[in-house]
């Protein structure tokens, strides 16, 4: 009970004294209280996972009806492992990184608020407690997106705040009509509403469903509600992009997981409207999101669009709601998770080290900081998903179960335009890499000078590289851990 | 319908006052004509009162000459309604006639309309 | 008859002596005999509410020796004490919060005034809410409307004696017609209180007479005093009256003005009319429409003003407008939920009030939002107080506008035909809630080159912090345990019937 309560409050009460407290007398001492705070959060949360089994924990009643609860599940243990690995890797590479940039303080005190959030968010037990987190994740990680207040950066950070307040408002209002149809708001695997109000207000509550996926599918950069992430991703500090992109996002996959198969229940969706058109969506962000990036000059924006492409990959196995499919979604959110970032921190890496930003510059960087390089490349070519990296895996899982469905039309279409966006993937994300190492003749080499990055910003990089070849080399364990989840849901 | 209307002319007439002083206090742009408009709304409502509470053939009830009883008088609680609703009129007619002066004081003129065009280029 | 029954009379009249008083007493008593006078106020009225939580039953008290239905009387119920209660609270700290604005803004030798038209309104809102006449209740709304005016007009600038013109002559249109619905409904009736009335009402209702005139009694109520608390399209003297006047008078009438009328219709509609006659009148339907187009209006005037204090303002009609939405819902849910949005709003709005004052303050005074960025830098507990005013408002969990969201929702859910229109709306506004108050918080969080204005510190305005620390203290309490209150109001509507 106390883990996973102190394990969500701890680094959100120290995020908020780390910005109401005074300014620290240097720098050192401020990182060194970022990394104590990480370090007890990693403890805090493993305690808490390993040691909680499943029971529910009552926070406090916002209503009579409407209790704050926690619970542990194997879906939490999956996202609360991604969000820590992913946060304590980008944290440390802000310790290098942010150095260039003002008030470090704000941005670490925020950086822990939503580490502590994103917690709450795995460990929610009720749809009213994920709501409220959700909401609070919007809030506190908007100061994140602006942290530079250029401009550009507050309207990125107003269009972010819009669309993700637009989405929440929209899964708010599906709370409502669940509150009154459902038996209760708990997540419980295969759903809480009965057979009788399904069959009774089977066309309102399909309707409900959808309007809660588009809202959900706000944060997860879902058609036709995505506008905002290419604006808000790239104006954000390199290890914040990566923590948005990789992990942030990760909550509206949660939500859409939550209300699908924990409260309407795939039995209950499946075969209807609501699963055809959700598959036309991913589909269609799938293609938009891959084009779009092949087509972006600036490097941190393309890694934006890839992001948009990827989670609907993720989406797109929820949606078939068939076994192979959804643990190769679950798959994918590690493995995106772990290469995002790792995408993200390399550029920031080369924008810290060169000033570059665009893909055209990046010419022979391959010859200056080559380990950095390597990184990229390894994590590159997991992302297009080419054996034995993870992404083989997870979308390997993605276009079977997708075959295996036997949905018509979707069945096919699906791994094709998964296959196609593969494509425009390694088309994306290789020329660099191809570049970088190959600059070709004309290529001034007299130049060349070593910029390889500290070891603060390389090791990050090298061990979310190693992770993401890891849950390609191994994947048994994962799988075998994922069906746990499989079994009950699907 | 028309007899009603013609037996109960008193009421009828305090509602046509009513309208009037309504529409008055509602669309004069003059603060003068508008609190003119009050007082005929607020007095159509005692005409009204005044009306309900009177019965034919009795009178004010005041005991005169020993008689006590109840056939004999008015009904007097409308008449104590008119007295509360006149001393409430009577104040807020002062005070809206103490912001008309001031108003007049700054700005020379009665129309509201116009005050509010003169704020607007004041830039306050 | 227990001492404890007396305090609802007692602090209506102590109210209006301690006005008497004051008025009379050297210049510098006024403000210590306001503040004791509201310290008073909410012991007498926690007393109330203790006493009628622990017998279980609203009882009548009887002014005078006449009995009804000759007397006047006072009722005190649940629902009575609690708002009374808490109106008293907002007060006591809406008056502290602006004191020190107070004094800049308002010549010195005026200053009792102030308090003493502030007891005179807290005096006319606790017999509002106490009253058991309506002949009493109409000369106590005049009364309120004459403070009120008071209260706007003391900052003696052009712009507040227009708003103080211009929000009487709303408020005259409105009593009058308040005047003329009594005046027909003791003319149906025969009778002046309101459990007599309601028990004519009920057989005339029955009889089938007099359809027409009833109807038109229970419309010329409603509009007259919705036309007195600002619901659109009766709202043009609002922001004025709020944007202008001195920020304490603006906190008190957005958050108690306007909600003593609002609490007076909803206890016309229970205890004169009868829930199920207005139910049946249509004129709900008109509430609930006209409840929604102000949600939509007052939000999109709103995002228009280029003036914080007018946005606040614009703010409040929107706000109106979901206590009326929730009335014309129809169920006791919507009219739990108004209830409770008639606490949250006050809790809420004279909190941004009062942080917004903080925020003009440290930019040279003005309000308009270029000069505002970076003012939460320059004072950072006003900074901090209106995010969180606004977070409210916007409906994030945790704070009391959630759950007056939430109330009105699960209210429509229960309403078939108007479920869609509402939650619809409820949407949309707050969305358009989200969208200027978002913006505004932004803003005043943009740090701004060069150090142009002043920065105050904790130090230079001790009680003010303290002010809204308790504001905030207020919507963290109704928005985290919001089940007690609502379980009050219920208790309080069921003995309203």
């Amino acid at each position: 009970m106390l883990y996973i309560i102190l394990s969500i409050f701890f680094p959100v009460f120290a995020g908020i004294f780390l910005l109401a407290g005074k300014d620290m007398r240097n720098r050192k001492s401020l990182l060194l209280t970022v990394s104590l705070v990480l370090i007890v959060t990693t403890v805090l949360t493993i305690l808490a996972i390993t040691l909680m089994g499943g029971e529910m924990i009552t926070l406090f009643n916002l209503t009579d009806r409407l209790p704050i609860l926690f619970r542990v599940d194997e879906l939490s243990v999956v996202f609360s492992v991604m969000v820590l690995t992913v946060s304590v890797c980008t944290g440390v590479f802000s310790f290098e990184y942010m150095k260039h940039e003002e008030k470090e303080k704000r941005y670490y005190g925020f950086f822990l608020i939503v580490l502590g959030v994103l917690l709450a968010l795995c460990f929610s037990g009720n749809l009213i407690t994920f709501y409220l987190f959700f909401e609070l994740l919007t809030i506190s990680s908007v100061p994140l997106v602006i942290h530079n207040r250029s401009r550009e950066a507050v309207m990125a950070g107003l269009k972010y705040l819009f669309y993700s307040l637009c989405g929440a408002y929209l899964c708010l209002f599906g709370l409502y009509f669940i509150e009154q149809y459902g038996n209760t708001l708990t997540f419980s695997a295969g759903g809480v509403i009965s057979n009788t109000a399904a069959a009774e207000h089977q066309g309102i509550l399909l309707g409900i469903a959808f309007v809660m996926l588009i809202g959900f599918g706000v944060k997860a950069g879902m058609l036709p509600m995505h506008a905002w992430l290419p604006t808000a991703h790239p104006v954000a500090p390199a290890p914040a992009s990566a923590l948005l992109s990789a992990v942030i996002v990760k909550a509206g996959i949660l939500g859409i997981i939550r209300i699908v198969y924990y409260i309407f229940g795939a039995s209950f969706l499946r075969g209807t409207w609501v699963q055809s058109v959700w598959m036309i969506l991913t589909l269609l962000t799938v293609f938009m999101g891959s084009m779009l990036a092949y087509r972006e000059p600036v490097m941190k924006k393309r890694l934006a669009y890839s992001t948009v492409s990827q989670l609907s990959y993720i989406l797109f196995g929820l949606s078939v709601m068939e076994g192979d499919s959804v643990t190769g979604g679950l798959l994918h959110v590690l493995c995106h998770s772990f290469i995002k970032a790792a995408l993200f921190l390399c550029v920031g890496a080369v924008i810290y080290q060169t000033g570059r930003t665009k893909a055209k510059e990046l010419r022979g960087i391959g010859k200056e900081m080559p380990m950095l390089m390597w990184c990229y490349t390894i994590v590159s070519l997991g992302l297009i998903g080419i054996p034995p990296t993870g992404g083989f895996i997870s979308k390997w899982y993605l276009a079977t179960g997708a075959l295996s469905s036997g949905i018509p039309v979707f069945s096919w279409l699906g791994p094709a335009i998964l296959l196609i966006s593969a494509l425009l993937t390694a088309g994306y994300l290789l020329p660099v890499a191809l570049d970088g190492f190959f600059p070709g003749e004309s290529f001034d080499y007299t130049s060349v000078e070593k910029k390889e990055p500290s070891a603060f910003m390389m090791a990050p990089v090298l061990i979310l590289t190693i992770l993401s070849v890891l849950m390609g080399l191994f994947p048994g364990h994962i799988v075998e851990y994922l069906s746990q989840i499989i079994e009950k849901i699907v | 319908m028309g007899t009603n209307l013609f037996s109960n002319y008193g009421e009828a007439v305090s509602m046509i006052l009513f309208g009037i002083g309504f529409g008055n206090l509602l669309l004069q742009s003059n603060l003068i004509k508008k609190i003119i408009g009050l007082n005929i709304m607020d007095t159509a409502i005692y005409l009204f009162l005044a009306e309900k509470g009177y019965i034919a053939g009795r009178v004010a009830p005041i005991v005169t000459d020993g008689v006590q009883s109840v056939e004999a008088y008015i009904n007097p609680i409308p008449s104590g309604l008119v007295l509360t609703g006149i001393v409430v009129s009577v104040s807020v007619s002062a005070l809206m006639l103490s912001i008309t002066i001031r108003l007049y004081q700054r700005y020379q003129t009665l129309n509201l309309d116009e005050i509010s065009i003169r704020l607007k280029k004041e830039g306050l | 008859m227990e001492l404890v029954q007396n305090f609802p009379a007692v602090s209506i009249l102590l109210c209006l002596f301690a006005g008497i008083i004051s008025s009379g007493l050297k210049k510098k008593a006024a403000r210590w005999i306001n503040t004791a006078l509201i310290l008073a106020e909410i012991v007498l009225n926690a007393c109330t509410l203790g006493y009628l939580l622990e017998t279980g039953e609203s009882y009548v008290y009887v002014m005078g020796k006449f009995p009804a239905p000759w007397g006047n009387e006072i009722r005190a119920g649940v629902l009575e004490a609690l708002t009374a209660l808490f109106f008293c609270v907002i007060m006591l700290l809406s008056l502290e919060g602006g004191r020190k604005k107070l004094a800049d803004e308002v010549e010195e030798g005026k200053t009792y005034l102030y308090y003493v038209l502030a007891d005179l309104l807290l005096s006319s809102l606790l017999a509002l809410v106490y009253t058991n006449d309506l002949f009493t209740a109409y000369v106590f709304v005049e009364i309120n409307t004459i403070a009120a005016c008071g209260l706007i007009m003391i900052r003696q600038n052009g712009r507040t004696i227009e708003a103080a013109a211009r929000y009487m002559i709303m408020s005259l249109l409105g009593s009058g017609l308040l005047l003329m619905g009594i005046c027909m409904l003791y003319d149906l009736t025969g009778h002046l209180l309101m459990s007599n009335i309601k028990e004519q009402v009920e057989i005339l209702y029955a009889s089938g007479e007099y359809k027409i005139p009833l109807l038109v009694t229970i419309a010329l109520i409603s509009v007259g005093l919705s036309i007195k608390s600002a619901l659109f399209p009766f709202h043009a003297w609002l922001p004025d009256a709020y944007g202008y006047s001195t920020v304490s008078s603006a906190a008190i009438l957005s958050s108690l003005v306007s909600k003593g009328y609002i609490f007076l219709l909803i206890k016309i509609i229970y205890r004169v009319i009868g829930f199920p006659i207005f139910y049946n009148s249509r004129i709900i339907d008109m509430l609930f429409i006209f409840g929604l187009m102000g949600m939509v209006f007052g939000s999109l005037s709103a995002i228009k003003e280029n003036d914080v204090r007018r946005m606040i303002a614009f703010s409040s009609v929107a706000q109106i407008g979901y206590i009326y939405m929730g009335i014309g819902m129809g169920t006791q849910a919507g009219m739990s939920a108004s209830i409770f949005h008639v606490l949250s709003h006050a809790a809420t709005k004279s909190l941004l009030f009062i942080a917004a004052i903080g925020l003009t303050d440290v930019s040279d005074g003005s309000r308009k939002f270029r000069h505002l960025t970076g003012a939460a830098y320059r004072n950072k507990w006003a900074g901090a107080a209106f995010t969180v005013g606004a977070l409210s408002m916007v409906g994030v969990p945790l704070f009391s506008g959630f759950i007056s969201k939430l109330l009105f929702a699960q209210a429509a859910v229960q309403n078939e035909i108007k479920m869609l229109p509402a939650l619809i709306v409820l949407g949309i506004s707050t969305i358009l809630n989200a969208i200027y108050f978002m913006k505004t918080v932004i803003r005043i969080y943009t740090p701004v080159g060069g150090n142009r204005y002043d920065t105050v510190t904790f130090k230079d305005m001790k009680s003010y912090v303290a002010m809204l620390i308790c504001f905030i203290a207020l919507n963290v309490i109704l928005g985290v345990s919001s089940q007690p209150v609502t379980d009050l109001i219920e208790q309080g509507l069921a003995m309203f019937s």
